[in-house]
């Protein structure tokens, strides 16, 4: 996000070099002033949400959710708890409902439980935000307002095609962070391990060196075989130049 | 019929809060306190996007970016005339917005290219506003393949949701 963000500022900021240098500044205090117009309007409606949620969870209806939605939620964030799980539940139930800002603040607590301290995110935390960000959009009402708007005959003829690209997107991006946790995971050393360790017996430690003893003669095998590969791709490469 | 689902949810709660003795009024003035603190949280980084996406969009670094996007959406069997509004979509909901007002008043919003819009906004979120704010409370910095994986997916999407259309 950093990286796109500077880009599109300095992308903008050089190309108005040559065309109006004045309307960049003028643009980027617009955006200013809408990003303190909007924060106000997200006040009003996470209080509005916050609020209610407060009622929801004082009756214990987060919890009978979490409860009712619990395998469906354990499959897709096998490492959440349950008080990470209630949130999860709501965020998901808000945005099914189509109230995306309510489903915000819910998000950014279930992220902040999910928080190990380290600066990337986990599976867990992946999976939530593109489960939200390809959530499902039952009823688009903006749009269908704004087609009624512009003239419309038949407002809400595109909501059928719209409806399975919804569906599609967010099954994409669920087997995807699948997949993506599959390949790029595993490379990663596990954090929480190295905890434990400190109270390894030696008995537990000997597998351990053993372990690393054939992790050593693997890397070497390696070694050896990548060699050959070269040895062997010398002659291949003098054959072509003739 | 989802207009009753949330003041009848509301209604409930409201009524059982009261039954069960549960306060709800000092409830919701709880709940509704913690907005502050996650306002404040996060406007900066609302600040931050809104400033660039304002900016790309006024210089028509936008317009150039989506003129050079045009062939592949054309391979893609989307009208050319969307790359902006495929572009702004999953950076910002404001912005998208305006574009697709523009699209609907410049081709009509029963043309193919405004059908085509409605699909693309009515069935997608704005992925990186997501990303941001949904991290603004942590230290997480590197969101790894969430974005690349929410975009393939957005876009796979609409284009299949844009082609479906010319059958409805």
């Amino acid at each position: 996000m950093a990286i796109i963000w500077l880009i599109m500022l300095v992308a903008s900021l050089g190309l108005t070099l040559f065309t109006d240098p004045a309307a960049s500044v003028n643009a980027m205090i617009t955006g200013a002033h809408s990003a303190v117009e909007l924060s106000l309007n997200l006040m009003a409606l996470y209080a509005f949400w916050l609020g209610f949620f407060a009622l929801i969870e004082r009756l214990g209806l987060s919890r009978g959710l979490e409860r009712l939605l619990r395998p469906v939620i354990k499959r897709l964030f096998p490492s959440s708890d349950t008080e990470t799980r209630k949130y999860i539940t709501m965020n998901v139930s808000a945005n099914l409902l189509g109230l995306g800002n309510a489903a915000t603040p819910m998000a950014i607590n279930a992220i902040k439980r999910m928080d190990t301290g380290g600066t990337r995110a986990t599976t867990d935390m992946i999976m939530l935000t593109v489960i939200s960000a390809t959530s499902l959009q039952l009823l688009p009402t903006t749009v269908i307002g704004m087609r009624a708007t512009a003239g419309s005959a038949n407002p809400s003829d595109f909501l059928f095609p719209s409806l399975i690209a919804t569906v599609l997107s967010t099954l994409i991006g669920i087997i995807g962070v699948k997949i993506c946790s599959k390949i790029f995971d595993r490379k990663k050393p596990a954090e929480p391990t190295t905890a434990p360790a400190l109270f390894e017996d030696t008995e537990s430690r000997e597998p351990r060196r053993k372990r690393a003893l054939r992790k050593s003669s693997h890397g070497k095998a390696q070694r050896h075989s990548k060699r050959g590969i070269t040895v062997a791709a010398e002659p291949a490469a003098t054959e072509a130049k003739r | 019929m989802s207009a009753y689902i949330i003041p009848i949810l509301f209604l409930l709660v409201l009524l059982a809060s009261f039954i069960k003795k549960r306060d709800p009024y000092g409830g919701f003035i709880g709940g509704a306190r913690q907005a502050v603190d996650l306002t404040i949280s996060v406007f900066p980084y609302l600040l931050a996007v809104m400033v660039a996406v304002e900016a790309f969009r006024v210089s028509g670094a936008s317009a150039m970016l989506a003129d050079a996007l045009a062939p592949v959406l054309n391979k893609a069997g989307l009208p050319k005339e969307l790359a902006e509004l495929l572009f702004l979509r999953p950076v910002s909901g404001a912005g998208s917005l305006a574009v697709l007002d523009g699209i609907y008043t410049q081709y009509g919003a029963d043309s193919y290219i405004g059908r085509c819009a409605s699909v693309i906004y009515g069935s997608s979120e704005t992925v990186f506003y997501i990303a941001t704010i949904y991290f603004s409370q942590s230290k997480v910095k590197r969101l790894r393949y969430a974005i690349p994986v929410a975009l393939v997916a957005t876009y796979t999407g609409c284009i299949v949701g844009c082609f479906l259309l010319r059958f409805f």
